[in-house]
């Protein structure tokens, strides 16, 4: 049974099509790459999955029940969380107030909802841990971290609410070497924990290393699907571009 | 930034040295570090120039000078935390002063009373300024136009000989009050023990789920506070007896530093300062911080304008006017509170304010020209942000990180 199932969803915006009938499946412990040029309709999927847009026509499905993910919290509790490219983080908090924003441990009124610290450390101690990111103090504002920490904090984030599915934008844009290495660590050991993983990426490099299937848009359609190992980096560039289909310029 | 090197893979058994656990909390609290320094500055120029600047007396006379600004910078500073800014609020201030002393005095009705229907007014009128905020009008604008209505406002509730006299009257003793020294030990014992009966608690929370922490982190705390509550109370009750705005301020502090650092309301309170929309993303609900900042600055103002009023025996026109705002962000800014928002704590409030009415307080006691005032106190204002700048940035020079 997949984690997520897409079928023919469709979205416009205006008279623009932005999305025609896309499918597409999450499989447990499999790392889906979504990739496309610039307009392909990454971003409206992507949005649409996590609750921001709504399709048009189409139907989600998550662990085979039909879903309505009409908000963003909708889709969180429906199990699908999503990392976005700025990551969304505070840098004025500590990792420990990142990771519960929103969604804090705290006591009773009449405490005044007194922040239950030591709950959320612990539990964030264990998440953090789970996927490897280490960090030298869990009071330090996030601002002083690395891009690599702050993206294992961003993923770590997304993993308090025990997603089926996480989806990363982007999630090694903007990074150097070791912390890319660091990031694609992320995903493997992401994977290993039985979730589904949507990763979108225009790294032909990150999508080679970590994507068991990759799903290429191209002007709002799906337009190829390939498994890991079925294809070349050129098949992937001339399904983007649509090579195959106008045949070699000049 | 100094951090600690322990490594949070480690098994949290391996417990935290406590220097490193001492490296980490005075790297948090470094803020408040630069403005104690420039207050120890400030204290030593004057005192060598004249012993009597450090004496129990004029100590005494110092706090109650800085009582009305420190209560203003404490409502500007959580204003300032959601990434906002006021101009109104020392107006505001001697408009609900006008306000409660008409009531008090002039209408009889019991002072309690007038005080609650002041704070209430204050609370009201930066709740439709922050509506209009929150609607998307700058804040800068929307407090920079409430001021110049607030000043006409002024001129409505004051009686037509435009001031109300409280000398004599139960309004006075607001001010005038003083603890007598006995009860303030105890108060302050009691307080001490409080805290530290807090942090006792959650040491042993800390320790039921097995996360860091250490003794140091107990003791520590309450040695500083119990040091800074008998140092004060010693110092101040050297006259009459601790001065009633003193203790007004001090539980300000208390309730404050309460919501600001130990509940969800705190943690939001940040989050909207340091990125709106991420805390918008996270489900913080952004326009309702904002409303709670401005309401909490109008309760602060009332209460300020309220001491102010009762220590000046009178309100009138002039109430809230001439330096009282500058000097409140001034403070709030010099004390760490970042104009940006997100950054700083209450401290900033009554630190500033200390600051700016320690150089004004042993300006008037060498007898030098108020000019001399003015330079002393722009320059430490530009200074103190200069550092906050060098702080933010992490580098002395621009351009790097």
């Amino acid at each position: 049974m997949s984690l997520l199932e897409l079928t023919k969803i469709s979205k416009h915006f205006g008279g623009v099509r932005a999305l025609h009938e896309i499918d597409m499946s999450v499989h447990p412990g499999e790392v889906v790459a979504l990739i496309g040029d610039n307009g392909a309709g990454k971003s409206t999927l992507v949005k649409i999955v996590s609750g921001v847009e709504s399709p048009d026509t189409g139907e989600i499905r998550v662990r085979g029940e039909s879903a309505r993910l009409v908000s963003p919290k909708a889709a969180a509790d429906a199990g699908i969380r999503t990392v976005f490219q700025d990551l969304s983080l505070c840098d004025n908090l500590d990792a420990v107030q990142n990771l519960f924003l929103g969604q804090e441990r705290y006591g009773p009124i009449w405490t005044g909802r007194r922040i239950r610290r030591h709950v959320m450390e612990e539990q964030a101690q264990r998440i953090l841990e789970s996927l490897s990111v280490k960090l030298r103090s869990l009071s330090t504002p996030v601002v002083a971290l690395s891009g690599g920490q702050r993206q294992g904090i961003a993923i770590c984030r997304a993993l308090i609410s025990d997603p089926a599915v996480v989806i990363l934008d982007e999630p090694t844009a903007a990074l150097g070497v070791s912390q890319r290495g660091e990031v694609l660590d992320l995903i493997h050991r992401l994977r290993d924990q039985g979730r589904g993983v949507v990763v979108i990426s225009h790294d032909m490099k990150d999508v080679r290393q970590v994507a068991d299937r990759v799903v290429v848009l191209r002007l709002g359609t799906k337009v190829a699907e390939f498994r890991r190992g079925e294809y070349t980096p050129s098949d992937l560039v001339s399904a983007m571009t649509g090579a195959h289909e106008e045949g070699p310029v000049q | 930034m100094s951090l600690t090197t322990t490594p949070t893979s480690a098994p949290p058994e391996s417990p935290r040295s406590p220097v490193a656990r001492f490296i980490d909390v005075a790297a948090r609290g470094h803020r408040s570090i630069p403005v104690l320094v420039v207050l120890a500055i400030i204290w030593i120029v004057f005192y060598s120039q004249s012993p009597a600047y450090l004496s129990f007396r004029n100590i005494t006379n110092l706090t109650l000078q800085i009582a009305t600004t420190a209560i203003l910078a404490l409502g500007v500073v959580f204003v300032l935390l959601v990434g906002e800014i006021d101009l109104s609020s020392a107006v505001l201030s001697g408009v609900c002063a006008a306000l409660a002393a008409g009531l008090a005095v002039n209408s009889g009705l019991p002072l309690g009373l007038a005080i609650v229907v002041a704070i209430l007014a204050g609370m009201a009128i930066t709740l439709i300024e922050a509506l209009v905020i929150t609607f998307g009008v700058p804040s800068l604008i929307v407090t920079l136009g409430g001021m110049v209505i607030l000043q006409g406002l002024i001129l409505v509730v004051l009686p037509p000989e435009f001031t109300v006299s409280v000398a004599g009257t139960p309004f006075a003793k607001i001010a005038s009050t003083a603890i007598p020294a006995g009860t303030s030990y105890l108060l302050a014992a009691v307080a001490t023990l409080a805290f530290a009966a807090y942090r006792l608690y959650q040491f042993r929370e800390r320790l039921s789920t097995g996360t860091r922490t250490s003794p140091i982190a107990v003791l520590i705390p309450a040695v500083v506070a119990g040091v800074v509550l008998f140092g004060g109370v010693f110092i101040l009750t050297r006259q009459r007896g601790l001065p009633m705005p003193v203790l007004i301020v001090a539980v300000m502090l208390l309730i404050a530093w309460y919501f600001t650092t130990q509940t969800r309301y705190g943690i939001h309170l940040y989050a909207v300062g340091g990125d709106r929309e991420a805390a918008q993303r996270a489900g913080v609900p952004v326009r309702r911080m904002v409303l709670y900042s401005f309401l909490i600055l109008g309760a602060c103002a009332a209460v300020a304008g309220m001491i102010d009023a009762s220590r000046q025996l009178g309100v009138s026109v002039t109430s809230g006017g001439g330096p009282l705002m500058l000097n409140a962000i001034a403070a709030a800014v010099v004390g760490g509170t970042s104009l940006f928002g997100g950054r700083g704590s209450i401290w900033s409030a009554i630190l500033g304010a200390l600051v700016i009415g320690s150089i004004s307080n042993g300006v008037q006691l060498l007898g030098l020209t108020t000019e001399v005032q003015y330079f002393a106190t722009g320059a430490v204002l530009i200074i103190a942000v200069a550092v906050d700048v060098v702080l933010t940035r992490g580098s002395l020079w621009p351009g790097r990180r």
